[in-house]
């Protein structure tokens, strides 16, 4: 076979990138048209937030292979900061947002740097002490944050005007919906981009093997920080939009079990992929939606659906996707 | 010209001294052979001059410049690559992804590229795997690119090991117990791989307890034992001499 | 009056301590043999002392009696916990798999813990609340002396087990490395379970004997839990002396927090501390260093 072939049959045109952004981009537009009402708008935004959640995490535990139990800490690091300029200095908020963002990502670098000797588990357990100290600190500082009384009546994003058209305000939730799912969409590009670039592989090379991956001259604890930068700022974006959308803050948003939640998002659709996350993350979202008989116990659907993708399909939902098609004889 | 010198090395662990005031001049060009029976130190000695432990006492010198606190990863883009006695492969990897992740250091195009795809990108990453790929043929594993490497049998992982060290381009290749657990054919097909590898200008080092395996590719001989130097010269004087032979005396191969 | 009050935290702290310290010995010695951590540890107390709660109440006021059902539910569940995901994922050779499986373990139990026992917390009055000593202005009740009685005694068993005895010995041995305890005639996996066992006992054991100081939620041992692992940190993972010795600081830290301080601030200044440790010396309070082989 030649190179052009076998790449014909590694890609076929259905699994083209191209096709993929755009058929995600279809999606994305058609959803409120076909789920309409106040309760399914708030599930999609909720789902996009959530997809963004777990695609920073997956690049954080997926890809360098970091247990990262923070997460939570980011999300709301990015919620409060992102807020409280916005309410209290009155920063516009798109500058507010960039900082939100930016104070995640250096927090996440931050802790890497601190922890990054560390390895596997110790990292595990310095994360989730960052998370509750975030979590802390958001509860008991209360001039700043006003701790559980929460934040209220934070404003949606302001209305763009383009000329010639009609402004599209942000208290319209479709226009919500779409801008969150749109910078999702970018967000995933960007990673996806990085992870198919010399970047991907240098940081797989550290979760298969940090010593081998040092013998190859990749610096891995400053491939680490980076790539705890990188997801702890698209958590910080998620938390700037929850806050926006949601429009009050309370530090419970951002207990540990929301890291927890959203490592589940991310196992049960597949860490190491992105793809995976992305349908991890709605699932979960939506599941105690459906199963609304269950809704108070959301949580421990949770946390059985997590042991069982881990003792039984540790791929997870990429995994049974890819069984199933060889069953089909769709894959090479 | 010497390409590695060490001089007065010593490393010790929980009070037990691996190496203990070792020097040796590697020069340019040649197959140098570490041997010693098990536990002699020739191992430690591999991570000292990868880096992969700092030496307590004594230098390294790498083609003149010092090695002196240099962590294993810049070593590499110094031309110092190395494998390991105990196989590490990135086992959930592709054959290929294994020597593609040895370009690590020799990727050289603007960072935004890595966004955006460009060009530049997609040439250098042509150009890795064009180079992957005949690093793969030479050591014979062409055909399984596509193979898990955890998959692979003893044998070929250990020549994936080989040519993913190869795709860092070194000027200094440092090989652990190339032939454990290799069978006679595979031994004499890692040899022969070893030999034209310095023909092309690589020099290497071979880390090995079997003595008859070095003899005939080694150009030179440091014999360990007990972390101590014990001699050194060309095989045909390491096997005439007595100290040797009785440091290796019951039963190991002689 | 200022030397009293400081007497006074220093003996809060050291019962608070010694149930912490039981509570993370659990922990460091799995990490010791199986270098994982079990999430569910957290969830093994809170279990543990639900049952000292039931079976004091069931036999009116036994709660020595229920001690020791918290001992036997703890060491049932570790049992439990190493069959269904520590055996079947060693097979796999993931490090990170089995906390992560263990974390929804321990989200389940939490939950349907709710669901169980309800979100308002249980009085859990012993027969030995009520019985308060005073001594030179300090006082502190009979609950406390059980506490730190049983503790002690506790740990000091352990100590004796794991330094004089054979199968202690042969632990330690697998702790160290795993080739040495097959040359030992041992099998790894059967010290492995002893190991899950016992440490989830002392879990189960350390729970009925926080409740009556703690509140008794289903939350009541994940709030404890995440101060055992920093303690486990502190103290160096594996290591029991330097987790005993953390787990008494950190009891002290956490009273002289409250009295001078703001509750509040406990956790941040817990987990301050263990990041902390972790910049500066990440091997633990009593370290022993040791540099991978390759």
């Amino acid at each position: 076979m030649s190179d052009a072939a076998i790449s014909r049959a590694v890609h076929p045109w259905w699994a083209s990138r191209r096709l993929g952004f755009l058929a995600a981009a279809l999606v994305i537009a058609a959803l409120p048209m076909m789920l309409t009402g106040n309760y399914w708008q708030t599930n999609l935004t909720i789902c996009a937030i959530n997809v963004l959640l777990a695609l920073g995490l997956d690049f954080i535990l997926g890809y360098a292979g970091q247990l990262n139990l923070g997460q939570s800490a980011f999300y709301g690091l990015g919620a409060y900061v992102s807020t409280l300029l916005i309410t209290r200095l009155g920063v516009p908020f798109w500058a507010a947002f960039a900082a939100g963002v930016a104070f995640a990502g250096l927090a996440g670098m931050i802790l890497a740097t601190f922890a990054v000797r560390l390895r596997g588990h110790y990292l595990a357990i310095a994360s989730l002490g960052f998370a509750v100290i975030t979590y802390q600190i958001l509860l008991n500082w209360i001039n700043l944050t006003q701790g559980p009384l929460g934040i209220y009546a934070i404003p949606p994003p302001p209305a763009i005007t383009i000329p010639g058209l009609p402004a599209i305000s942000f208290r319209n939730p479709v226009a919500l919906f779409y801008l969150v799912a749109g910078v999702t969409l970018l967000v995933y590009f960007i990673l996806d981009q990085l992870v198919r670039s010399p970047i991907g592989e240098t940081l797989t090379a550290i979760r298969e093997d940090e010593v081998s991956a040092a013998s190859l001259g990749i610096n891995t604890a400053l491939w680490k920080v980076f790539a705890f930068g990188v997801g702890a700022a698209v958590g910080g974006a998620a938390g700037c939009f929850y806050a926006t959308f949601v429009g009050t803050l309370v530090p419970d948003a951002f207990f540990i079990t929301e890291s927890f939640t959203i490592l589940a998002m991310v196992i049960v659709g597949g860490m190491g992929t992105l793809i995976g996350p992305v349908f991890g993350a709605v699932l979960l979202t939506l599941l105690p939606e459906v199963l609304r008989g269950v809704g108070d116990l959301r949580l421990m659907v949770y946390g059985a659906v997590l042991t069982l993708v881990v003792l039984f399909m540790p791929g997870g939902l990429v995994q049974a996707a890819r069984v199933v098609g060889a069953r089909l004889g769709l894959s090479r | 010209m010497t390409l590695l010198s060490a001089k007065g090395l010593h490393k010790s662990f929980g009070g037990v001294r691996a190496v203990r005031d070792i020097s040796c001049d590697i020069p340019e060009g040649t197959v140098f052979a570490i041997i010693g029976p098990n536990g002699a130190g020739k191992s430690t000695m591999l991570n000292l001059i990868s880096g992969v432990y700092q030496p307590e006492s004594g230098s390294l010198t790498f083609a003149g410049q010092t090695l002196a606190g240099l962590p294993a990863y810049r070593r590499v883009r110094l031309g110092i690559a190395r494998t390991f006695q105990k196989i590490r492969l990135f086992k959930q990897l592709s054959v290929l992804d294994n020597v593609v992740a040895g370009f690590h250091v020799h990727h050289d195009i603007p960072a935004w590229h890595y966004l955006l795809h460009g060009g530049a990108f997609r040439r250098d990453q042509a150009r890795c795997r064009a180079d992957a790929m005949e690093l793969l043929a030479f050591v014979g594993l062409a055909a399984r690119r596509e193979a898990l490497a955890g998959s692979l049998s003893y044998g070929e992982q250990r020549m994936l090991e080989f040519a993913r060290a190869l795709a860092t381009k070194p000027k200094l290749l440092l090989i652990d117990e190339p032939a454990a657990g290799l069978n006679a054919a595979e031994v004499d097909s890692l040899l022969d791989r070893i030999l034209t590898t310095r023909k092309q200008g690589v020099t290497v080092v071979v880390v090995e307890h079997n003595m008859e395996l070095v003899m005939n590719v080694a150009d030179r001989i440091l014999v360990m034992d007990y972390g101590q130097h014990l001699f050194e010269g060309a095989p045909a004087e390491v096997q005439k001499n007595p100290a040797v032979a009785s440091a290796y005396l019951g039963g190991e191969l002689m | 009056m200022t030397a009293t009050i400081v007497a006074q935290q220093a003996i809060n702290g050291i019962v608070l301590g010694s149930l912490y310290v039981l509570v993370a010995l659990g922990l460091t010695l799995i990490y010791g043999v199986l270098v994982q951590i079990n999430f569910a540890h957290a969830d093994f107390v809170t279990l543990g002392a639900f049952a000292a709660y039931f079976v004091m109440h069931a036999l009116g006021g036994q709660y020595l009696l229920g001690i020791v059902a918290a001992l036997l539910v703890g060491a049932a569940l570790g049992w439990a916990i190493n069959i269904t995901v520590f055996a079947p994922l060693r097979r796999k050779g993931n490090e990170l798999l089995p906390l992560i499986a263990t974390i929804g373990v321990s989200v389940m139990l939490q939950n349907a813990m709710l669901a169980w026992f309800g979100p308002v917390p249980y009085a859990f009055e012993t027969p030995y609340s009520q019985k308060v000593f005073r001594v030179a202005g300090t006082f502190f009740t009979l609950q406390s002396v059980i506490i730190i009685a049983v503790s002690a005694t506790t740990i000091a068993l352990l100590y004796a087990f794991m330094k004089f005895t054979f199968l202690g010995k042969a632990l330690r041995a697998v702790a160290q490395d795993r080739e040495t305890a097959g040359l030992m005639g041992i099998n790894p996996n059967t010290l492995i379970m002893l190991t899950i066992v016992i440490s989830s006992a002392l879990a189960g054991m350390g729970g009925a004997m926080l409740a009556p100081v703690l509140v008794l939620t289903p939350f009541a041992g994940a709030s404890v839990i995440v101060k055992a692992f920093a303690i486990v940190i502190i103290g160096g993972f594996g290591n029991v002396e330097g987790t005993i010795l953390a787990g008494l600081l950190v009891g002290l830290i956490e009273s002289f927090t409250t009295q001078y301080l703001d509750p509040g601030l406990i956790d941040i200044v817990v987990f301050g501390l263990l990041l902390l440790m972790l910049a500066f010396r990440p091997t633990g309070l009593i370290s022993e260093r040791r540099e991978e082989n390759v």
